[in-house]
């Protein structure tokens, strides 16, 4: 007997020492490859990764960042994934190009994954629900359709990516002639109103004040402005009206919800129609009212080539007064070494429409990108790309990037005291998300996109009225939405 | 000695034989010619006739000539075509005006003659997407050094890119600028191929300025003006980066050439088969537009023979 329960208990020690040696997760060299948009926010990500990343599986993880230009970021990584390269494990990707990738089967639907990881699904309740909608499920469901299911993650939605760098708009300033009592009173004087000069101001700031803004800061060469002589041209405003990728969309959006007024809406598959909506009197109305505020901004506004860039290097180089554009254009604009602006600029909410009852509608587009994962990657490669996501959304790693021009998604960061106070912009930002809605995420986005964004172009540079543009942008979509099936 | 004296057999020495050795030697070239351009051509030629996707994982389907019928009967690819033609013709009648003013220039002997000439061919080098990006930045109405120039005459700036005809021109200028300098290179080749006793028995004869060019000048640099025009023809029509860099075929669709509409059908929309079927109707195009230029180079040959 005790022969047999001596053999008994060395077979029962080899199989657990054997059963030891085996359990936990070999270690491995990993090297996640990610394609990402050549900018601040994801040299950021880069830098902080290399200096404290730890993989908790214990492998040896290197993040092989392959940084793309804007101009070519979609062009670059759709040649890749439709290519077959695979080189890909992480994507940084815009929202919109969600339906295009999902349904090409290259980025990995993470419903499974979340919902068997505690740590993934408490990330996922604590993102603002407006980055959920737009950042990770598709097909798309909009913050209400979220909101009334209640759960997170809802059942029967598909998620599949997490915020990299969330962005919104917002008003960048110059502080030094908004605040100047000399322009404040002439202001005051000239319209019966104020000149928005402290954030407060700002958050009282509809699109009339911002036209008035506009007209009132138009200076010729020569002009005094704040008390000096130009030595060249001044303008008021700018935002965004280029024909490039969404550089009208982005901000044309944003007036036609603010009027009440809608776009194609994808979650109201089949029934919801282009036309009637897209080209509505509301939607006309309010692309009137953009349109009507070119007027006032630097002449390159006329050739429908003000993009997002060149307003951002308009107001460093101190040629407008205000400017509306993204969070994530900010950085530059306080480095003394490419800003002349660097030590004047402040920021507030971006400007809206004024409701019946005074209060001010600031709905815009959303801005920003998720990352996914791609769907070739082994499971030891997945699991550490989520290991790096959890990284990347914890709130010690968040607030770091916050602090370093980045923002975060998450309301437990954003409502962080702190917050605020990291970066200039943070407290119109963290106003700003609320109001967020995102474009169309169907495969046929860019299509979409490239369509409208050539009629808009037409009416920027007066070639069509706002009318024409919209009454073109409805039939283009209703024809290949219905071609689709995306419409009964 | 003995291996040195022994002839091989079998395999090698039937790859060997000197009847096979041409085949063998140019084999390599062939492989990849076909690997890299053969087989993707015949396999795009083979989807234009397919309802495939790049981005979709849907099986496609056969759908005969439908692409085709879909490309040509698309209103937006005729007003491309359209477009195409008015930069092409428009760019290649100023590269011939200016080439041909800077040939004459060039073909008498002043001082620096060289040094101006290197620094005139200098546009031609340079790579497209510099071009486009000099040639935004001039025409810039804020910054742009056109606008400058002009602001100190008209106190206004100057918006070259607001308008069809102005974008239309802007891309024009930018062509002609960099190509301008191969089309001088060539009408000047033919004019120093002029012998200088037939101008000098012109002279003599006392012939105009006029009669001399037209009936001694021209007939030696017609072809070469007619390979230059053909020459720069088919380029131009391939033209892509300077539009889309300088204007993003805007404002609207209005300087969207051919080139560009097809980059954005294959690989923005990723309608693959329609841009597949697109793509050969353009290669169509050029294949008559090369033949009349290798026609044009055979009649040179023959006259110089």
């Amino acid at each position: 007997m005790k022969l047999r329960k001596v053999i008994k208990g060395i077979i029962a020690v080899s199989v657990l020492a054997t059963g030891m040696s085996v359990a936990p997760v070999l270690a491995a060299d990993i090297t996640i490859t990610m394609a990402a948009p050549d900018w601040p926010p994801t040299r950021f990500m880069k830098e902080h990764f290399d200096k404290s990343y730890t993989s908790p599986a214990g492998h040896t993880t290197t993040l092989d960042m392959d940084f793309i230009p804007w101009p070519s970021f979609y062009e670059r990584v759709a040649a890749s994934l439709t290519s077959g390269e695979q080189k890909y494990q992480m994507i940084v990707t815009d929202s919109q190009w969600l339906g295009a990738f999902v349904e090409g089967g290259y980025y990995m639907n993470l419903t499974d994954k979340i919902a068997a990881d505690p740590e993934l699904t408490a990330i996922l309740q604590d993102l603002h629900p407006a980055l959920v909608s737009a950042y990770s499920t598709y097909p798309h469901k909009t913050r209400a359709q979220l909101e009334e299911i209640g759960e997170v993650p809802a059942p029967g939605v598909a998620y599949y990516g997490f915020p990299q760098f969330p962005d919104t708009y917002v008003t960048f300033y110059r502080q030094d002639i908004f605040c100047h009592e000399g322009e404040m009173a002439a202001f005051q004087n000239k319209y019966g109103t104020n000149l928005p000069c402290s954030y407060e101001d700002w958050q009282d700031t509809d699109w009339t004040k911002w036209g008035q803004v506009g007209e009132f800061f138009r200076r010729a060469k020569g002009d005094l402005l704040a008390g000096v002589a130009l030595d060249d041209d001044f303008y008021g405003i700018a935002y965004q009206a280029g024909k490039g990728y969404d550089f009208s969309t982005m901000q044309t959006n944003a007036f036609i919800w603010q009027q009440g007024g809608d776009i194609w809406d994808e979650s109201k598959m089949p029934t919801a129609q282009a036309e009637g909506v897209v080209n509505s009197d509301v939607a006309v109305k309010a692309f009137d009212e953009y349109l009507s505020y070119l007027q006032y901004m630097p002449p390159v506004s006329q050739t429908g080539q003000m993009d997002i860039f060149v307003i951002q290097d308009l107001f460093m180089q101190g040629k407008v007064g205000a400017i509306i554009d993204w969070v994530g254009l900010g950085e530059p604009v306080l480095d003394p070494s490419a800003s002349k602006v660097h030590d004047k600029s402040a920021f507030g909410p971006a400007p809206g429409s004024r409701k019946n009852d005074g209060s001010i509608d600031r709905t815009g587009n959303i801005g920003g990108q998720p990352f996914v994962l791609t769907t070739w990657n082994e499971d030891e490669v997945v699991d550490e790309a989520l290991n790096v996501v959890k990284w990347w959304l914890n709130s010690e790693t968040q607030l770091e990037a916050v602090s370093n021009g980045g923002q975060s998604g998450l309301m437990s960061v954003m409502a962080d005291p702190s917050y605020n106070g990291l970066r200039p912009w943070n407290r119109a930002h963290v106003e700003m998300i609320d109001w967020q809605k995102d474009v169309w995420h169907i495969p046929e986005f860019f299509e979409l996109l490239t369509q409208q964004q050539e009629e808009f172009d037409k009416a920027i540079t007066g070639q069509i009225s706002a009318k024409e543009a919209l009454d073109a942008v409805a039939e283009f979509q209703q024809e290949l939405l219905e071609e689709g099936d995306y419409i009964e | 000695m003995a291996n040195t004296a022994k002839t091989r057999s079998g395999f090698g020495a039937w790859l060997l034989d000197p009847k096979r050795r041409g085949a063998l030697l140019v084999a390599p070239a062939i492989t990849i010619l076909f690997v890299m351009n053969i087989f993707p051509l015949m396999w795009s030629f083979g989807l234009s006739f397919f309802n495939y996707k790049a981005s979709s994982l849907k099986v496609p389907t056969f759908k005969g000539f439908d692409n085709y019928g879909k490309v040509l009967t698309d209103e937006r690819v005729w007003e491309r075509f359209q477009t195409t033609a008015i930069i092409v013709s428009s760019s290649v009648i100023m590269q011939l005006i200016i080439g041909f003013l800077m040939a004459m220039m060039f073909a008498k002997v002043f001082p620096l003659r060289r040094i101006v000439l290197m620094l005139v061919l200098t546009p031609m080098m340079l790579s497209f997407v510099s071009v486009g990006v000099f040639f935004k930045l001039f025409y810039e109405p804020t910054f742009g050094i056109v606008s400058f120039v002009l602001n100190f005459f008209t106190e206004e700036r100057f918006v070259l890119l607001g308008s069809p005809e102005g974008a239309i021109l802007g891309i024009v200028i930018a062509d002609a600028w960099m190509w301008s300098p191969f089309v001088m290179l060539l009408v000047l080749a033919g004019l120093v191929s002029v012998p200088k006793y037939l101008y000098e028995a012109a002279e003599i004869d006392r012939a105009s300025k006029w009669r001399t060019f037209w009936t001694i000048t021209f007939p030696y640099i017609k072809s070469l003006l007619l390979l230059a025009v053909l020459f720069r023809t088919i380029e131009t029509f391939k033209l892509f980066d300077v539009v889309y860099i300088i204007t993003d075929g805007g404002p609207g669709s209005t300087t969207e050439t051919i080139a560009v509409y097809l980059y954005r059908t294959a690989f923005q929309f990723f309608k693959t088969s329609q841009s597949s079927a697109l793509a050969y109707i353009v290669l169509f195009i050029v294949i008559v537009l090369t033949n009349l230029y290798l026609y044009a180079v055979n009649r040179r040959e023959e006259e110089v023979e």
